[in-house]
């Protein structure tokens, strides 16, 4: 049986995704060699890529736009007030008193020094929407999170695209809270992510985690005010070792 | 500037860069489908809530990751709401439970919950949709356990005591079909 012979019904389940990593793998090496397959590859895309239009349409309710749209202004004012080109008066040391972030991207109310603060270690951790993590190219890696509370758990799917926090049995945060993953190097205090969430109905909650885990030896999650902090204000419930 | 006027792709670099109007006006343009496609895939309004949220929040997150070249704002959109419904899956184990249950789950899959079909079909949900009722049944079949239920076609195959070539060819020959269908009607 020749190469193409063996693989000549495998398009079909590559472009649903319904091979086995496997033979994902080996269908993928034979596609580079193989044109014909190539082209029937492209072909059938065409009608897998039909398929999410297909289920019956049924209306998403308004509260699921109002709990979006209250999530992506609240990290739009975070980014524009962390965009402000007043870097200069950054100092040193993290700012010490905590901070609270208006949901709306008007002038926010903040001293420029804490502004300036956040923006300097946002843009350390390297931290623009959807950033990319880990220049160094490491393999993908699951550590699990020491919970403080005995019905949650979690877990830190660290890959070279990116950190990704994947929790369950999380409970609702106190009124006005919301969770908030930080960074903690050796010897230095605990920097802000924009990783805040708030966990599903069930408890489970999926959060990205942008900014670079370089040098990163503790993966923190507590609870702060709605908008974040620029330091941490209550313990932490959820502690991943990475070193 | 009414964002709402722009094409997709121009409102992608604008959410990129962190334009709640661009990322609502994405919204409001592809929610629809989104919600429609994770309730198809989860059975449930909470989950498929749930899916939703996510898969627009990490739309939001990560707007720049678009790359135009390899399809449209709605198909990346509604590939990470996919991916999404597949995560829920695997974390509420509704596979495990459901390969238990083969019968259940090619019968949830085939006849999907019909809860607010008076809303009217979208012409191009229609096109699609005609050219999946063309297929035979178990060509139909093996295409939807597939991706509406995230299952491997050796999945696939134990759950209808069929060998995996059958089922693999059935996937190729079914998807074929369609795409002769739907480029006449020009859908994708």
């Amino acid at each position: 049986m020749t190469d193409h012979e063996r693989w000549k019904d495998a398009a079909g389940g590559y472009v649903l995704n319904a091979l086995t990593d496997d033979e994902r793998t080996a269908y993928e090496a034979h596609l580079a060699t193989c044109p014909e397959c190539r082209a029937e590859v492209s072909d059938l895309r065409f009608a897998a890529d039909a398929l999410p239009l297909s289920p019956p349409p049924v209306v998403p309710p308004p509260a699921l736009k109002a709990r979006i749209m209250a999530e992506v202004e609240r990290e739009a004012a975070l980014l524009a007030s962390a965009a402000k080109p007043d870097r200069a008066a950054a100092p040193a040391e993290p700012a010490r008193r905590r901070r609270r972030f208006a949901g709306s991207a008007a002038a926010l109310p903040f001293p420029r020094a804490s502004i300036a603060a956040l923006a300097c270690a946002m843009l350390l951790l390297g931290v623009v929407l959807g950033g990319v993590l880990l220049g160094g190219g490491s393999d993908a890696r699951t550590i699990p999170f020491q919970s403080s509370l005995p019905q949650a758990a979690a877990q830190l799917e660290v890959s070279d695209d990116g950190a990704t926090l994947v929790a369950k049995g999380l409970p609702v945060p106190p009124e006005g809270k919301t969770y908030m993953v930080w960074l903690a190097r050796p010897g230095q205090a605990p920097e802000p992510t924009s990783a805040l969430f708030t966990p599903n109905r069930d408890g489970s909650a999926t959060a990205g985690v942008a900014g670079d885990l370089k040098g990163v030896e503790t993966v923190l999650v507590n609870t702060e005010p709605v908008g974040g902090s620029t330091t941490p204000t209550s313990a932490p419930i959820l502690t991943a070792e990475l070193t | 500037m009414d964002v709402r006027a722009l094409a997709d792709e121009d409102l992608i670099p604008l959410m990129a860069r962190g334009d709640a109007r661009a990322f609502e006006a994405v919204y409001e343009r592809h929610s629809g489908a989104a919600y429609s496609l994770a309730y198809r895939m989860v059975g449930t309004r909470s989950v498929a809530e749930d899916v939703t949220q996510e898969a627009f929040l990490n739309l939001w997150r990560s707007g720049a990751h678009y790359d135009r070249v390899r399809g449209s704002v709605r198909t990346w959109i509604l590939g990470i709401v996919h991916h999404r419904a597949i995560d829920a899956l695997r974390r509420a184990s509704v596979h495990s439970r459901r390969r238990s249950d083969d019968d259940t789950a090619a019968e949830r899959l085939e006849a999907p919950d019909r809860v607010e079909e008076d809303v009217a079909r979208s012409d191009e949900a229609a096109i699609v949709r005609n050219a999946m009722d063309i297929l035979p049944a178990d060509q139909l079949k093996v295409i939807e356990l597939a991706y509406f239920g995230g299952f491997t076609h050796v999945e696939i195959a134990e759950m209808l005591e069929a060998p995996v070539g059958t089922v693999k060819g059935r996937m190729r020959l079914g998807l074929k079909k369609m795409r002769e269908v739907l480029a006449q009607g020009a859908v994708g």
